[in-house]
């Protein structure tokens, strides 16, 4: 086994697959994006300078193999496919919750699925920065912005992840009650 | 800790206790992974260019396969026909080698001009092939017979030798037989002839002509090359002089030796006459040669007859078609009087002035000297005036040779 890739592996390859898994939310283009991952790394590895961490550096590279996987997503080809096939048009979000979320308590269920509704730049910054543990700094490296635009990013999708939360809970409220009156 | 309002604090707070996801795959199958999937980015290589290898071949048979027909056709077949779409873009060449008018020859464009000028009934690319008394004028004729590619029959081709008054004809033909352009013409190479021609001059009336051959001659080596060389010599002397005898020497000793005939010390010249002419098309031209048959005919009529019928296995087409109908002739004195079909519809073209000369040549032929066409609709045919009698040509398929 090539010893880079071993010492990425070691190192780095939880943190750049969890980015990724949230970022996509499905374990499975996970799987295929981290190796994406590798390969761009290898293909670039003799152009890293140094300039950044390793770690931001490698987040960087998992961001832009999300983003282009969210782009072949809307390729025309599946816009073509979204015209015949009716039946995704229903059901909105086809991914599973995987196993290690649904054994978490309600809130952390509803954090998750209110993720969906950040934009890709709003929840890169999520993950890093909370998931992540990055600092606000490191963060604006990854993602190659300035750190206001990473602070303004940040309070925005905390802002939409607020406000999808208020409408779960009023959900729930609605349903609990419902059975409430039922009993 | 469920309620309605969420504070930045709680929400940050929420999100770091979000669960750590694993990928549970081994390090080992996911370096694995990546060295099949480096080859399979190259993998999609394979299926392309096999689809740009079936376009290419897509666009290799389709123009053959647009051909349909002609596909099965060989190779010369096919070699001919592009060679004849060439030829047809050279034919201004070849036409402008047929010499014209005397005075015009040297300039075909002024011919072609002061055609445009005579009248709208001539049209500009009719060209009579055969050469007339007037344009003869002081210069010497001379008519070489050329087997054609087949050595099938011989064609007639004559050309004007001007400002030589002093020399024989004899001369002149041994002198201008190696100018001759028989492949550009689409004919066989058959001169200069491997032999020097004589004129005996001990003999006292003049004549018979002595062929003096080399030994190594080629013309004992097939009954083809030996019948063409007598064939030819017989025509060109019968049609160029009043020579009755060929005496045949070998390196200066009397006789030759030929396949066929044996040892042959002379030969008698054989004149034919009564010939039907016919259109021949070389390979190269859709300019016919007027050339004779090989049979002689009884009368004109039957003659003329023969001339609406191609001759395929002579490759000899038919002169008189639909183009110029003939119904009936009649002979008085030395001229031809030819009647058209009424319902014809006589055209002043290039193929109506061929057939005209084909007629003004079969009938020179049978000895007459003028041919009148008694009912035409036409008062033209190319340069002809048809309103009058017209005088037979000198020499069939005029041909420049500078």
């Amino acid at each position: 086994m090539d010893s880079v890739f071993d010492e990425l592996y070691q190192k780095y390859h939880h943190d750049v697959f969890q980015f990724l898994f949230y970022m996509v939310r499905n374990k499975e283009h996970a799987e295929d994006l981290v190796q994406e991952v590798y390969i761009r790394v290898f293909k670039s590895y003799h152009r890293f300078e140094g300039k950044s961490s390793e770690k931001t550096w490698l987040f960087s590279i998992a961001r832009n193999v999300a983003i282009d996987f969210f782009r072949k997503q809307k390729g025309w080809k599946e816009r073509l496919l979204e015209k015949f096939d009716w039946s995704t048009n229903q059901v909105m979000d086809e991914y599973p919750i995987p196993e290690e979320i649904t054994v978490q308590k309600e809130e952390i269920k509803w954090v998750y699925k209110c993720l969906e509704f950040c934009t890709i730049d709003q929840r890169a910054v999520v993950i890093l920065r909370y998931l992540q543990d990055l600092s606000i700094a490191e963060t604006a490296q990854a993602l190659g912005w300035t750190e206001s635009k990473v602070k303004t990013t940040q309070h925005r999708s905390l802002k939409v992840l607020k406000k999808q939360m208020e409408m779960f809970y009023e959900k729930e409220e609605f349903i609990s009650e419902k059975v409430g009156v039922e009993r | 800790m469920k309620k309605s309002e969420w504070s930045d604090r709680e929400i940050e707070e929420l999100l770091m206790q979000m669960p750590k996801i694993q990928d549970h795959r081994d390090p080992r199958d996911i370096y694995q992974n990546l060295s099949l999937k480096k080859r399979k980015m190259k993998s999609w290589l394979l299926p392309g260019l096999a689809a740009a290898a079936a376009v290419l071949l897509f666009f290799i048979l389709v123009p053959k396969l647009m051909n349909g027909s002609n596909f099965s056709y060989d190779q010369a077949q096919e070699e001919k026909s592009t060679m004849n779409k060439d030829m047809s873009l050279a034919d201004n060449k070849i036409d402008s080698t047929i010499a014209l008018d005397k005075d015009n020859a040297s300039s075909t464009n002024r011919e072609f001009s002061g055609t445009a000028k005579k009248a709208e009934l001539m049209s500009t690319n009719s060209i009579k092939t055969a050469l007339y008394e007037e344009e003869a004028g002081e210069g010497t004729v001379l008519t070489y017979w050329i087997p054609d590619p087949q050595a099938q029959i011989l064609i007639p081709v004559s050309i004007v030798v001007t400002g030589m008054k002093d020399k024989s004809w004899l001369t002149l033909f041994n002198e201008n037989m190696a100018n001759l352009k028989e492949e550009d013409w689409g004919l066989s190479d058959f001169y200069p002839l491997k032999l020097k021609m004589k004129l005996a001059i001990k003999m006292k009336n003049n004549n018979s002509i002595t062929v003096d051959v080399p030994k190594d001659h080629p013309y004992g080596q097939g009954s083809a090359m030996e019948t063409s060389l007598i064939n030819v010599l017989n025509k060109d002397i019968s049609s160029n002089s009043k020579i009755k005898k060929i005496r045949f020497l070998t390196d200066g000793v009397p006789g030759i030796e030929l396949g066929n005939y044996g040892k042959k010390n002379e030969i008698e010249i054989i004149r034919e006459k009564n010939h039907a002419f016919f259109f021949y098309y070389p390979d190269s031209s859709n300019q016919p040669f007027i050339t004779p048959s090989l049979d002689s005919y009884n009368n004109i009529k039957t003659a003329l007859e023969a001339m609406k019928t191609d001759q395929p296995e002579l490759g000899l087409k038919s002169s008189l078609g639909s183009t110029l109908p003939i119904h009936n002739v009649s002979i008085a004195g030395k001229t031809l009087y030819v009647t058209i079909k009424d319902n014809a519809n006589l055209k002043n073209d290039q193929h109506t002035l061929s057939s005209y000369e084909a007629l003004l040549l079969t009938a020179k032929d049978f000895g007459l000297e003028k041919v009148f066409i008694k009912n035409s609709s036409l008062t033209n045919i190319g340069p002809f005036d048809l309103s009058k009698e017209n005088k037979v040509p000198r020499a069939p398929n005029l041909r420049t040779i500078q």
